[in-house]
């Protein structure tokens, strides 16, 4: 569990403040998204979740260890793994499996159990077959995959992805979520997403929308887009479901029962239609 | 172009030459540039010149490898020569003609120097042609580790290799982006005096340099969230062991030490 405690950031010599008076909770076992326009502080927040950034005031605590106190970093992040953004500044050595096993060995790790570790996380992500391959030559998407496979060799208990899609092409994008969705189903893993792309958040339990440093509201991916009018005020884009249920309601076809996923929508479609 | 650079000369294969510990095989090219030097007759460049050719054979190095380590340094290898023959004093006079004198003596350590560097540089091309260079920076951290003692940064230094090695391909393939978008926008890398062309890799070296720092930053974030904190208390994946065919190689060595010390040392 995560609790963030009124915590606020300034970036030093920045005017405003990047993150201001924020307070969340991430449970066991969630899938989470959090989105917001550039600059609403999603990615700071999201620094803060492992100590990489520690507050300017309020509290951060990782199973009870406040990310504050140097001496249980370590713990802190081996539990709270984080893939970034790009995919080429994140593995560390030239080939596949060695960067895999780069955690393993900083947390000290004996050898034997690191190559079992190592193989097993490129069996989740599916990537066993380039082990011995150069890291730079794989495409975005295998890149970002290794990434996850380096955070699960280190047994952690949440994944936070922090843009990992954004620099992606579709099919990279497609290959990264379906690793991560199924590790969240199959191993119970806590994911945190911080993205900009909305139809990832159809994926998630909960969404938190930030805006200006601060979060703005939380919900279901369903109680969160039957307020799309707030989101596109907050520059934030709609699946296009919703975009579709909306423009269908201001034309006088307003589906019932807030659908989301494109059967829903078009099963309330045939709904309405009949019972017009 | 970034695909070769990963891997520098290295050339893949599974021999017994390929498979030393690295470890070993640094040792060993130290002790072979000592034996080098150590050779004083000219017949016992043979000694040297049968052990490149021994390894190349088991390692099965195709020799136009070889040749083309030794391409780079072919002019100051006829450098050498000639500056040798004619500027070393010597007594017998072999030809002498205008200001130039050839000597037994200079003839003669022009003949050493020159086979000399030939040797140097064809068997220690070999430890790169047979090790990659992630092996070979595994094997250069451990031997140096012990002088961890005298605060060497051997880990540090290694890490740096590592990084490298992962980065440079990276950077070059930039630097072809960066190249292109600028020669898009009209930029001529091609003519013009040296001068000229040199002005012209400015527009490539500025976004380079800040496109490098930003890798950093971000390389350094990356390397936090995975507990690294230095090499203390850090563990290896890969073990290294020494084998049989380690303490075979080091008696061969050794072998071959006796012999051309013999053999340049003692008069019969």
């Amino acid at each position: 569990m995560i609790e963030l405690n009124e915590i606020s950031y300034r970036y030093e010599g920045a005017q405003e403040s990047a993150l201001s008076g924020v307070s969340l909770t991430i449970l066991d076992g969630e899938m989470l998204a959090i989105v917001g326009h550039n600059g609403s502080g999603k990615s700071t927040l999201a620094k803060h979740l492992n100590g990489l950034l520690t507050p300017d005031s309020g509290r951060v605590l990782v199973d009870g260890m406040d990310t504050g106190d140097e001496g249980k970093l370590l713990s802190i992040r081996q539990r709270v793994g984080m893939v970034f953004q790009n995919p080429d500044n994140q593995l560390v050595t030239a080939i596949v499996e060695e960067d895999v096993g780069f955690g393993p060995e900083n947390l000290g790790v004996p050898p034997a159990e690191i190559r079992e570790r190592v193989d097993s996380a490129l069996r989740e992500v599916g990537m066993t077959d380039y082990a011995d391959r150069a890291a730079h030559a794989l495409s975005g998407g295998q890149k970002q995959r290794v990434a996850i496979a380096g955070m699960l060799a280190m047994r952690p208990e949440v994944l936070v992805l922090d843009e990992a899609t954004a620099m992606l092409d579709p099919e990279g994008r497609r290959e990264v979520l379906d690793i991560v969705s199924r590790l969240h189903r199959e191993t119970g893993i806590t994911v945190v997403m911080i993205t900009q792309h909305m139809e990832e958040t159809l994926l998630c339990d909960r969404v938190v929308v930030m805006a200006g440093g601060k979060i703005s509201f939380t919900g279901t991916p369903r109680e969160v887009f039957r307020r799309s009018g707030e989101l596109r005020e907050l520059g934030l884009d709609v699946p296009e479901t919703v975009w579709l249920r909306d423009a269908l309601a201001e034309r006088g076809l307003a589906l019932p029962g807030d659908p989301l996923t494109m059967t829903e929508t078009a099963d309330a479609i045939c709904r309405s239609l009949l019972n017009n | 172009m970034g695909a070769k650079m990963t891997l520098g000369q290295f050339l893949p294969g599974d021999s017994p030459v390929h498979r030393l510990d690295p470890r070993t095989k640094i040792l060993l090219m130290v002790a072979y540039i000592v034996l080098v030097f150590l050779v004083g007759r000219l017949p016992v460049f043979l000694l040297p010149a049968a052990f490149v050719v021994g390894v190349v054979l088991l390692a099965r190095v195709p020799l136009r490898y070889l040749g083309s380590s030794v391409r780079p340094i072919r002019w100051l290898l006829v450098f050498m020569f000639i500056i040798n023959l004619f500027f070393t004093q010597g007594r017998t006079v072999l030809v002498e003609w205008w200001i130039f004198r050839i000597t037994q003596e200079s003839l003669r350590q022009a003949v050493f120097i020159t086979l000399r560097l030939l040797l140097l540089v064809m068997g220690t091309s070999l430890l790169t042609l047979t090790t990659s260079p992630i092996v070979l920076t595994d094997g250069l951290e451990r031997l140096l580790k012990p002088l961890a003692v005298f605060r060497f940064p051997a880990h540090e230094l290694a890490m740096m290799m590592t990084i490298a090695l992962r980065f440079i391909p990276l950077l070059m393939e930039e630097v072809e982006r960066i190249q292109k978008a600028q020669m898009a926008r009209g930029a001529d890398f091609t003519s013009g005096n040296l001068i000229v062309r040199a002005r012209s890799m400015i527009p490539i070296l500025v976004p380079l340099f800040v496109s490098a720092f930003r890798r950093a930053d971000e390389l350094a974030m990356a390397m936090e969230s995975r507990c690294y904190h230095g090499g203390e208390g850090r563990t290896r994946m890969r073990e290294l062991h020494l084998h049989r065919r380690d303490l075979v190689a080091a008696a061969v060595m050794a072998a071959l030490f006796a012999a051309v010390i013999l053999l340049s040392r003692v008069s019969f």
